[in-house]
């Protein structure tokens, strides 16, 4: 053992935050337009995939040109959960205990990211869930437009 | 309306926040605690007897044990500075300033060290500085304790005296 000195610990609560913007592009643009003008979920029609949200302007499936704008309906079907006990606050989306999850929308092909926050005893695989959307004047052109969704059945 | 609005949104805002505790080292933990005693803490290498500061376990150059604390002076020699002319967010420092690496009396190695009572043309390197502490009972144990460097009017350090000390 060295003979260096030796001291109780010190400790100190830090915070490392990275603030910054990103360029949404044409595309996932207005589908942010849609949701803080509209309250609509918009997808588009891309080839090899059906209704494809979000919408990225291309099909992910074999990079062709994305074709029309389809309007999805704000409730569907979950297709994955991963719940998080423990939530860090300002780094992820809820304060209390929240499950993110992935939901088949009606309309749409594609699963859409979103989380729920609400009745998570009552969320499993196959749950009917629906969009809670934030106040038109708290509505910013996000992803975080749709506050949650609820477990519906 | 079959369409999503015509004009985009530019831009989301977002931002990647991470919380963690930081923990201390003996020796970084003995050197902040001693700065609210007004004392700046070094490490001395058991074979080139160079001089630490804030104190090192062991030493980068010779690798060995530098397992002595000593206690170094509060004046120093600016070494090599730089003029800051550009705000950076949450220091609210009167613009030019003077950031430098001081060379305390008894260590081999310079700290950091903000240089204030100068103006930012008056800044050279071999001009000797001392510590302008917080007042007692307000200094916590933190690299704040030390508010500023300051020059105190004795006459230049040599270029020999500092060069190797960088």
């Amino acid at each position: 053992m060295s003979s260096a000195p030796r001291t109780e610990p010190m400790t100190a609560e830090m915070v490392s935050e990275f603030v910054y913007k990103h360029s949404t592009g044409n595309d996932i643009g207005r589908f942010l337009a849609g949701m803080k003008d509209q309250k609509k979920i918009w997808c588009q029609r891309v080839r090899g995939l059906g209704v494809a949200v979000p919408p990225v302007g291309y099909s992910e499936a074999d990079g062709s040109p994305a074709g029309e704008w389809v309007e999805v309906q704000p409730r569907g079907t979950v297709t994955a959960i991963a719940r998080v006990f423990r939530p860090i606050a300002e780094l992820h989306p809820s304060d209390l205990p929240f499950a993110y999850i992935l939901v088949r929308l009606e309309g749409a092909d594609t699963a859409l990211a979103h989380i729920v926050v609400d009745d998570l005893d009552r969320l499993f695989i196959g749950s009917r869930v629906e969009a809670v959307w934030k106040p038109d004047e708290e509505r910013i052109g996000s992803i975080r437009d749709i506050a949650h969704f609820r477990v519906i059945g | 309306m079959s369409q999503p609005p015509d004009e985009p949104v530019k831009y989301i805002e977002s931002k990647i926040h991470l919380p963690y505790d930081y923990v201390a080292g003996d020796y970084r933990a003995l050197y902040m605690r001693a700065l609210a005693d007004k004392k700046i803490l070094g490490s001395r290498c058991s074979v080139t007897g160079k001089v630490f500061v804030p104190p090192l376990m062991s030493s980068p150059e010779s690798f060995a044990p530098a397992d002595e604390l000593v206690e170094l002076s509060d004046r120093g020699i600016v070494t090599t500075f730089c003029v800051v002319n550009i705000p950076v967010i949450g220091r609210e420092v009167e613009l030019p300033y003077v950031a430098a690496s001081v060379a305390l009396d008894g260590a081999d190695i310079s700290i950091f060290a903000m240089v204030q009572e100068c103006k930012a043309e008056d800044a050279r390197m071999g001009m000797r500085v001392e510590a302008v502490w917080k007042p007692d009972g307000e200094r916590t144990g933190d690299h704040t304790d030390i508010s500023y460097f300051r020059p105190t009017g004795e006459p230049d350090a040599p270029r020999e005296s500092y060069i190797n000390r960088l």
